[in-house]
């Protein structure tokens, strides 16, 4: 139905809701310019000199050029109170957390790439410190090596795994300076504020396979892109979001995990300085 | 940050110094030295002894392009490459003292570092101060070049994936800085700028070899980019016309 | 007693108190801004309509050269020229063409007073002015060179950026200290110096919008000049007003006291920058009601109800300014609050408009050039403000923050909105600064092509940023799956703004033939206009409204403020 606005593919819980909103909102405001532009045009028609050579001093009388604004700022009200701020609520700020189900994840905003830190099978983040930041040995986040409850932590870079139909809990932070993720699909976006953890949430409903079926495109993924200036590269800063069946996604935790253990606590000497 | 204002001074100066070194370089030979009647040399091998950590396949998953071009030959971690027999490159020797008098034209031909499989090439490298650095790009992919020296001037660049070559030309001798990409985090090089050409950085074979050095006692120090791998310092006597061997060996530490 | 001595030309022309010269100067400084400004987004759109390719014309730049070796646009360098695009539309060329030009010249003169309340610190408020433009520019000659961190310089990227941001820091000082003067000047002028029976409400509508945007920026601007000290400090003296602990850039942590807020100086910034944009847009209303109503010949409809709307939509905007920050983690209810205020200030703002078109209904409308543009800017302006609404509603600007849309929306307000209606101004009041009337065909060859061209460009936005491509892109989007299918449309912005800059060369040539070479007119008020400024006159006295046009049973179709008659 708002095709014509030529918005990006649904696939999230919320992202009908989103369409429809914004589609309501441009046929009131397509609708009120049309208003609007229809009398500004038959005005300049009727009343062009050639056709009205002596002007009316009184012009309109009464109060009625008014009416239209009331309207307008009822609607505009209508669309607030009625849809916007319920919306806020219901999707981004007092989003009921499913328990059982919520995938806790961070991202991590850096000039000009998305990390992903993921809790693991304990379901604790290990301790992060800017300090602990090796990015040549693919320790972008900056785990404490020595924390118990990072062991089973998960890395990614530019690359963020979820199930369908999960609720993912998206907690957004950035390394340096302001980034925003914006998830087009999703329907989600929201700045990276540095010192803070904002939490995002969302329900993604279409796997990447579907996704890669009704694109037609075989190499077509969700992108994850930067929605606030952040240096040069900021144009750069393309991550993917990847969305699996739910069993595909705890293989693939299962499988991070088991590649993590298997590497040597001997070799932990390299990342000390 | 409260450098910056003395920056400029030193990027006005260094435009100056570029323009003494078009000078000076028209003039230049290819030689690393100039005219030194007695010389020796120093060669040797640099080893890893005992078991080294194995290098593993990294996950270029933050770029598609990177993924493609590393699908059937996946790009592997380098903080330390051992190879047969333990030799170890990748290791950065050079002379600390004393450093022969003399004159050391600037080589006219630039230092090349390329942004090739999403991976620097040469990941060690020295360039001469007054000597220009290009930066070149054949992966033809958004890059990001971030040195970031002590002495010299900070830069981060984007590099599009239309921009084929940046030039960098160093006015200050420094030791071993590291260079970054931004876009692609895991990519690493290490560069020192040197005022001299008396140093080496060991390949796969671990082998490296220093030439024109007048003789005398020389301290020679052997570095490596893990942090906690202390570099490893010898004297060394050079004779002239002859060629003296040292080697040095790198082991975990014992300290945890 | 010694005779006065006629003032030579330095203190004439160059270091004059009279505010028809600083007028003029501020108008030809920020109209030579204005272009510069318009240069530096022309190359933004070569670089997004074919990225990589050189600018044509620039191919003899060095290769060394750092922001366009070979006329290609380095990624930084696009950065530094949208910082330095938005920077000087804003601060240097709309704001001092609007205040200083406009206003400078024009309130005096249309509330019959002899000159501004402060003459010399009218004075002062150019030369800081220029001063600050001059601190601005100076950024290109940089070797970093110019700020690139956008016009809205938000920390921490602004702090970590390069030498630039510094010189931005201080021009802003000084172009605000300026503004303040300037604001002063207005604000003590319309309430002290209006002419013996110049009540209020019978000041004309363009000086109720000077006089609100004068105090808007004269309330909003301290807080942004605070930050901007704030940021130097950050940026020179190692505070952290702005930065929170535990920063690291490219994986080296940032050495810094700590315990900042970055959300500090939004707030800072927007709490001036929102006001700011009623200021791009208040005076141009109030131009634009001057030529509509001298044009249709009949009085500004509902002409008390838009004085109260200017004065509401001043106040009221000083309460909106989170709207810019939704997406930076506030709760339900602050959203809410500014999501309240947000559409309320859109109150006033259609007051005016429907006014607007409400005085066209009974008149005689004549399509002079100044019309034509003052016309134009209704439905311009009024797509600019719909698109507002959208952006408004925190639900829908989360899709449409930072796009295309934001771009198309406030250019909409600005470009065919706000500078239409100074074309207009130009125009209408070339005769009162030359004695010459500008030619028409001219006028009409750089209307029209203008009209389209602007919503060339502008209405393309709107589409990309639906498709949620992401603004301030060196590449326009191409890196990203998403924008491919509008990915076309950056060459249709680029092909209508390059259009759009040729048919400039129009109205320049008729300025520089008309001044050069058009006999003088014989009639000092050749609009057949009521209000003060055409008065050739002074010591004036008022005795009437400000647009008593076709008055029923005068002979004339206009009886101007000052005549004590109908005629």
């Amino acid at each position: 139905m708002w095709d014509w606005l030529g918005l990006p593919e649904q696939a999230s819980a919320h992202a009908a809701r989103m369409d429809q909103f914004i589609g309501l909102v441009h046929v009131i405001i397509i609708s009120g310019f049309m208003f609007w532009f229809t009398w500004f045009l038959i005005a300049l028609a009727k009343h062009r000199k050639v056709k009205n050579p002596e002007a009316d001093y009184t012009g309109i009388k009464g109060k009625w050029p008014y009416l239209p604004v009331c309207v307008m700022v009822f609607f505009d009200f209508a669309l607030l109170f009625g849809l916007s701020i319920p919306f806020w609520h219901d999707e981004i700020n007092a989003v009921p957390l499913d328990d059982a189900n919520v995938v806790d994840v961070r991202v991590v905003g850096k000039r000009f790439d998305w990390m992903v830190h993921y809790p693991g099978p304990d379901g604790v983040y290990g301790r992060t410190d800017i300090s602990f930041i090796n990015s040549a040995m693919d320790r972008h986040v900056g785990l404490d090596p020595d924390d118990p409850a990072g062991k089973d932590d998960i890395e990614t870079l530019g690359v963020l795994y979820l199930p369908v139909n999960r609720q993912a809990l998206v907690r957004l932070g950035t390394q340096d300076v302001i980034h925003s993720m914006n998830l087009p699909e999703f329907r989600v976006k929201h700045d990276a504020i540095p010192g803070m953890r904002i939490p995002v949430y969302f329900t993604p409903t279409v796997t990447t396979e579907e996704f890669k079926i009704r694109m037609g495109d075989e190499e077509r993924d969700f992108e994850i892109a930067c929605a606030q200036l952040c240096g040069n590269s900021h144009y750069g800063m393309r991550g993917r979001i990847i969305i699996l069946s739910d069993e595909e996604f705890q293989a693939w935790i299962a499988a991070e995990v088991e590649k993590k253990a298997s590497y040597d606590e001997e070799d932990d000497w390299l990342f000390d300085d | 940050m409260n450098n910056k204002i003395m920056r400029s001074v030193f990027t006005l100066s260094f435009c100056a110094l570029g323009a003494v070194w078009v000078l000076v370089g028209c003039g230049a030979s290819d030689t690393k030295s100039g005219n030194v009647v007695e010389a020796g040399s120093i060669t040797g091998k640099v080893v890893w002894e005992g078991n080294a950590p194995a290098m593993r396949a990294r996950s270029v998953d933050a770029d598609p392009a990177c993924v493609k071009m590393h699908a059937n030959d996946p790009l592997m971690t380098e903080h330390l490459l051992v190879g047969d027999d333990g030799a170890f490159a990748n290791i950065f020797i050079q002379v600390v003292s004393p450093i022969p008098k003399g004159d050391y034209p600037v080589p006219t031909e630039p230092v090349i570092l390329s942004q090739q499989g999403c991976q620097y090439t040469p990941h060690v490298f020295v360039v001469r101060k007054g000597q220009e650095l290009a930066i070149q790009n054949p992966d033809a992919i958004l890059h990001n070049i971030h040195f970031m020296p002590k002495k010299n001037i900070e830069f981060n660049k984007a590099m599009s994936k239309d921009k084929k070559e940046i030039s960098f030309t160093p006015d200050k001798a420094e030791s071993m800085f590291t260079i970054k990409c931004d876009v692609h985090s895991w990519m690493q090089a290490f560069c020192a700028v040197l005022d001299h050409p008396f140093y080496a950085v060991t390949g796969k074979d671990g082998k490296f070899s220093i030439d024109n050095l007048p003789p005398g006692e020389y301290e020679i120090e052997a570095w490596h980019e893990i942090p906690r791998l202390e570099s490893r310092r010898a004297k060394v006597v050079v004779k002239d016309g002859e060629d003296t061997e040292l080697n040095f060996s790198f082991s975990k530490p014992t300290r945890k | 007693m010694a005779s006065e001595k006629k003032p030579g030309f330095i203190r004439r022309y160059i270091f004059s108190t009279d505010h028809k010269v600083i007028g003029i100067q501020y108008g030809i400084t920020a109209a030579a801004f204005l272009l510069i400004g318009f240069t530096l987004v022309l190359l933004m759109r070569w670089q997004l309509a074919y990225p990589g390719a050189g600018v044509p014309g620039l191919g003899w730049i060095s290769e060394k050269n750092a922001f366009m070796p070979e006329g290609q646009v380095q990624d930084d360098f696009y950065n530094s020229l949208g910082a330095m695009h938005g920077t000087i539309m804003v601060f240097l060329a709309i704001v001092p063409l609007l205040l200083g030009g406009f206003g400078n010249y024009f309130v005096p003169l249309q509330i019959g007073a002899k000159e501004m309340a402060f003459p010399h610190l009218n004075m002062l408020s150019f030369w800081l002015y220029l001063a600050g433009g001059l601190v601005m520019l100076s950024t290109f000659l940089l070797p970093t060179g110019p700020p690139n961190s956008g016009w809205t310089s938000y920390p921490p990227l602004s702090i970590i950026a390069d030498q630039g941001q510094t010189f931005w820091l201080i021009g802003m000082a000084l172009i605000i200290n300026s503004s303040l003067m300037g604001n002063l000047n207005i604000i003590a002028t319309v309430m002290q110096l209006r002419a013996p029976g110049m009540s209020f409400f019978r000041m004309p509508f363009f000086v109720w919008t000077q006089f609100v945007a004068a105090f808007l920026l004269l309330l909003a601007f301290p807080p942004l000049e605070a930050a901007a000290i704030l940021q130097l400090s950050d940026r020179l003296l190692e505070t952290s007003f702005f930065l929170p602990s535990g920063l690291a850039v490219s994986g080296v942590p940032i050495e810094v006291s700590g315990g900042g807020s970055a959300l500090l100086w939004q707030h800072l910034f927007w709490f001036l920058a929102h006001p700011e944009v009623y200021v791009l847009v208040l005076p141009a209303m109030g131009i634009v009601a001057e030529i509509i109503t001298n044009n249709t010949r009949r009085p500004l409809w509902g002409y008390k109800g838009m004085a109260f709307a200017a004065c509401f939509l001043g106040f009221f905007s000083c309460m909106i300014w989170a709207h810019h920050m939704y997406l930076t983690g506030m709760g339900t209810t602050i959203n809410a609050i500014f999501e309240i205020t947000t559409l309320t200030v859109s109150i006033p703002s259609l007051v005016i408009m429907t006014s607007l078109v409400a005085t066209l209904w009974g008149g005689s409308i004549r399509f002079t050039v100044p019309m034509l543009f003052a016309l134009a800017y209704l439905p311009m302006f009024g797509i600019g403000g719909f698109t507002g609404l959208p952006l408004a509603l925190a639900t829908s600007d989360v899709h449409l923050h930072d796009t295309y849309y934001v771009l198309g929306h406030f250019h909409y307000l600005i470009a065919p909105g706000t500078i239409f209606a100074i074309f207009a101004g130009i125009y209408h009041w070339f005769p009162k600064l030359t004695g010459k009337k500008m030619n028409d065909v001219l006028g009409h060859l750089h209307f029209w092509p203008s009209l389209i061209f602007m919503n060339g460009i502008f209405f393309s936005m709107l589409i990309t940023g639906l498709a949620d491509v992401s603004r301030r892109l060196a590449d326009g989007g191409e890196m990203y799956a998403h924008a491919q299918d509008v990915l076309f449309l950056n060459k249709v912005m680029s092909h209508s703004a390059f259009g759009l800059a040729f048919v400039q060369s129009f109205f320049i040539i008729n300025l520089v033939w008309t001044l050069a070479k058009s006999e003088k007119l014989e009639s000092a008020n050749p609009w057949d206009a009521t209000t003060l400024e055409w008065s050739t006159e002074s010591g004036l006295t008022v005795h009437r409204s400000p647009y008593e046009y076709s008055v029923p049973g005068a002979t004339a179709d206009f009886t101007p403020q000052y005549e004590a008659e109908v005629n």
